[in-house]
Order: structure tokens, then sequence, then C-alpha cells
């Protein structure tokens, strides 16, 4: 399961943020952090963002390059630093720390 | 945000934990019941947990499940196999096969063994003969009240007709072996057989006098009903070539033919498609060999999914 969602960069973000979600299927805490990350990416980037999603299941050599060790995890790729939270998202204070994005400010 | 408990890590998989070098968030997050899943570098495994495990079976599950009521449903469309009792269409479920078919596909060529048995579903097919070891014309079509592949049941072996795709659609079918097993022991299924079997013999014979003793344009009236009751839609993708090829008549033939009935307003056509303006214009126009599909098949949609789509 590879998902791509691509859009355009509205103001303000004028960077794209580009983020890559490990999951492992369709079993509970991966599809629970990609509704709360779609979510957070709605709320606080508001299409300023490429997701792409990779199942392990399927692919897990693909992760191991990336040295994902469990899943869910989500790797923010751009803009540097890179940053990683591992989890079902759920606590959207660390995932928007990880994403560079203070809440007052969104 | 919400978030969901997963089971607890039991000992073993604690022991596996141990020796991977997850860090300490990772180990929080473990613990908190928020991972799915972990990779064991070592042998580049996915190590998934119980309550992901579990809810993955009942996922896949779910879905096998969703998938085997579709096919249920499909055969409603497909008289022969609507008419099995549940018990019988159920042992022969697993051996169906959906397919989809493509005008022109030929799914039995004359005198090579049958490799599949074919139960249309919204497909239209044409039995062709062979004569002069060349010349091929139409003696049967079979539809979704009938099956494609019948000297199987006949222990024939190889077909004695070309089977071709004439109007294209779903289909499902069955290796002929596995078919060929199922028959000796499905008496239900014996009985659909032979019915058909005396069908597709009415049908030859009829087809071969008709060719005989009418007129063309009778004939070919008939023949654009024969194909529009079992496709279920009055707009056919067929040319002329391709009439004139299967009635065994010129082009020059079917072109004039199609002009009488075209004047009559019984049909109309353009660019490889005919359609049939005034059924019942047309039924007058056709030879009385023209035998409509019973009601009870031609509204299978309606009549026939109480028995098997359960």
């Amino acid at each position: 399961m590879t998902r791509r969602a691509a859009k355009a960069s509205p103001a303000p973000h004028t960077t794209v943020v580009v983020l890559r979600l490990y999951v492992a299927g369709d079993a509970p805490n991966s599809l629970q952090a990609i509704a709360n990350l779609e979510a957070i990416c709605a709320e606080h980037l508001k299409g300023g963002h490429r997701l792409e999603v990779v199942d392990i299941l399927e692919d897990p050599r693909r992760a191991m390059a990336e040295g994902v060790l469990v899943t869910p995890s989500l790797n923010k790729l751009l803009p540097l630093p890179a940053t990683q939270v591992v989890g079902n998202l759920s606590d959207k204070k660390r995932v928007l720390l990880a994403l560079g994005i203070t809440p007052h400010v969104a | 945000m919400t978030s969901v408990q997963a089971g607890r890590v039991s000992a073993g998989l604690q022991k596996v934990l141990r020796q991977l070098p997850v860090s300490g968030l990772e180990r929080r997050a473990i613990e908190a019941g928020e991972i799915d899943a972990v990779i064991d570098y070592g042998s580049a495994n996915v190590i998934v947990f119980p309550a992901a495990r579990r809810a993955l079976r009942d996922n896949a599950r779910r879905a096998a499940a969703a998938e085997r009521k579709a096919a249920l449903e499909i055969p409603g469309r497909n008289s022969m196999l609507a008419a099995l009792p549940r018990a019988e269409y159920r042992r022969l479920l697993p051996a169906l096969e959906q397919v989809m078919l493509k005008p022109g596909d030929v799914l039995h060529e004359t005198g090579v063994p049958i490799r599949h048995v074919y139960f249309p579903v919204d497909c239209v097919i044409c039995l062709l003969t062979q004569i002069d070891g060349q010349q091929l014309f139409a003696t049967g079509l079979v539809g979704h009240e009938g099956m494609v592949g019948l000297p199987v049941a006949l222990e024939a072996g190889a077909s004695p007709v070309r089977a071709v795709v004439e109007v294209g659609g779903t289909a499902l079918r069955v290796g002929a072996r596995r078919f060929a097993n199922e028959l000796r022991s499905g008496l239900h299924l014996q009985r659909q057989l032979c019915s058909c079997a005396l069908a597709k013999l009415n049908q030859a014979r009829q087809i071969a006098a008709c060719m005989a003793s009418h007129r063309f344009e009778q004939r070919l009236a008939c023949w654009l009903l024969m194909i529009s009751d079992r496709a279920e839609s009055p707009d056919l993708l067929l040319t002329h070539e391709h009439l004139a090829a299967v009635l065994n008549v010129r082009r020059e033939s079917v072109t004039a033919a199609s002009g009488v009935l075209r004047a009559h307003g019984l049909i109309g056509y353009s660019r490889g498609r005919i359609s049939i303006l005034d059924r019942k214009g047309l039924e007058a126009e056709s030879c009385r060999c023209y035998q409509p599909l019973p009601l009870r098949l031609r509204g299978a949609q309606q009549c026939l999914p109480v028995r098997v789509a359960q």
C-alpha cells in the first residue's frame, strides 16, 4: 500500500513538508496514525505537504533502508532537519513539534 | 485525537523485543500499545504484534467474506447456476472464476480439447460450425440462459464447434476436469445440463432449417433478436461484415437486408452499432424460428437470485 497525496502549497506555507508514514497494512494503530496525520495536515499544513504511506508488510526492505524499526512511524524528510515520530500519532503536540509547527502560530 | 488500545505485550514478545535495538521512545510507544509491528533487521522479518495480527486476520476474513458474497450474487444472472440448489452451487463455487470476455475472444477451437466450461453472465457466445474445413457459420448462441462447453458434460472432450464471444461481458468459468468431477455427484447439475443440451440441439436444428427455407431479412431479424435477448440490450456492437461471416452470406446481402429493416423503422445502425428500435415490429418481421427466451430467463435478475444469492 503506497499512497501519495501531493497538493500545491498555499500561503502562508511556502515550503512543502515531505512526509513518509510507515504502516503495517490496515492494523488498528496504522489506520489510526493515517487518520490522525491527515487531520493534522488538513488543519495545520492546509495542503502544503506531500505524504507517502508505505506498507512494511508489502515492502519491509524499504523501511529497513531508512532505518525504521517500528510501525506506525512518521518520518519528516523535508524541510530539514529530518525528524521521526513513532506510534499512532494521537499525541498531537508531539507530532506538531516533529513537523516544526508551533500550535499557537498555526 | 483518539488512540487505539492494543493488547499487552506477551512475555515471549518482550524477550524478542529485548534483543532489538529499540530506543526509549519506541519502547514507550510499544508499552502504550501504539505499535503494530517491529522489523527484525537480523532476519528482515516483520514481527506483527498480537492485537494487530488479530485485526489484520479479521479484516482479511471480512474482505474474503465480502468477496464470497459478491461472487454468490453474480450467478443470479446465469440461469443454470441460479437454478442449482444452494448446497450444490456452494460446492461448485470455489472452482468458479470470474472472467471478462472481449468480442472476438475464442473460448474453444473446433476439434481441440475443451479446457474450461463457461457460464455467461452478460456476454453472448456464438457457436460456429466449420464446413469444408474452412468456412464457419453460426449454429448456436449462448447467453445467460446456458453454458458453453457441453461436450465436457457429454464426455466428448473435444469441441465440435468454435466458440467465439459475440458480445463482450462477464462470464464464470470452471476447469473442464473439475466440472466433469462435479457433474458426477451433482444430480441437479446433470438435469440442468440435459435441458441445456436439448435446447442447444433444438436451436441448431432450427437454425439449419431456417437457413434452408427463410428469406435473409427474416433470418437477420431473428438473429438480432436472439442476440439482443441474451445481451439484454437493444444496442448491439455488430458490423455488417461480421454478420455476413457468421450468417454465411455476402456483406452486400447484410447491407441490403439491414436497409430494408431500417426503412421499416425496425432497426437503426451506424459505425458498427445496430440498435433495435421497434422490437415488436422486428419480431413480426422475423421468421417463426425466433423463440424468445422464457420470461423466467429474460428477467433473470429479478427472478433468480432468490435461491442462490443468500
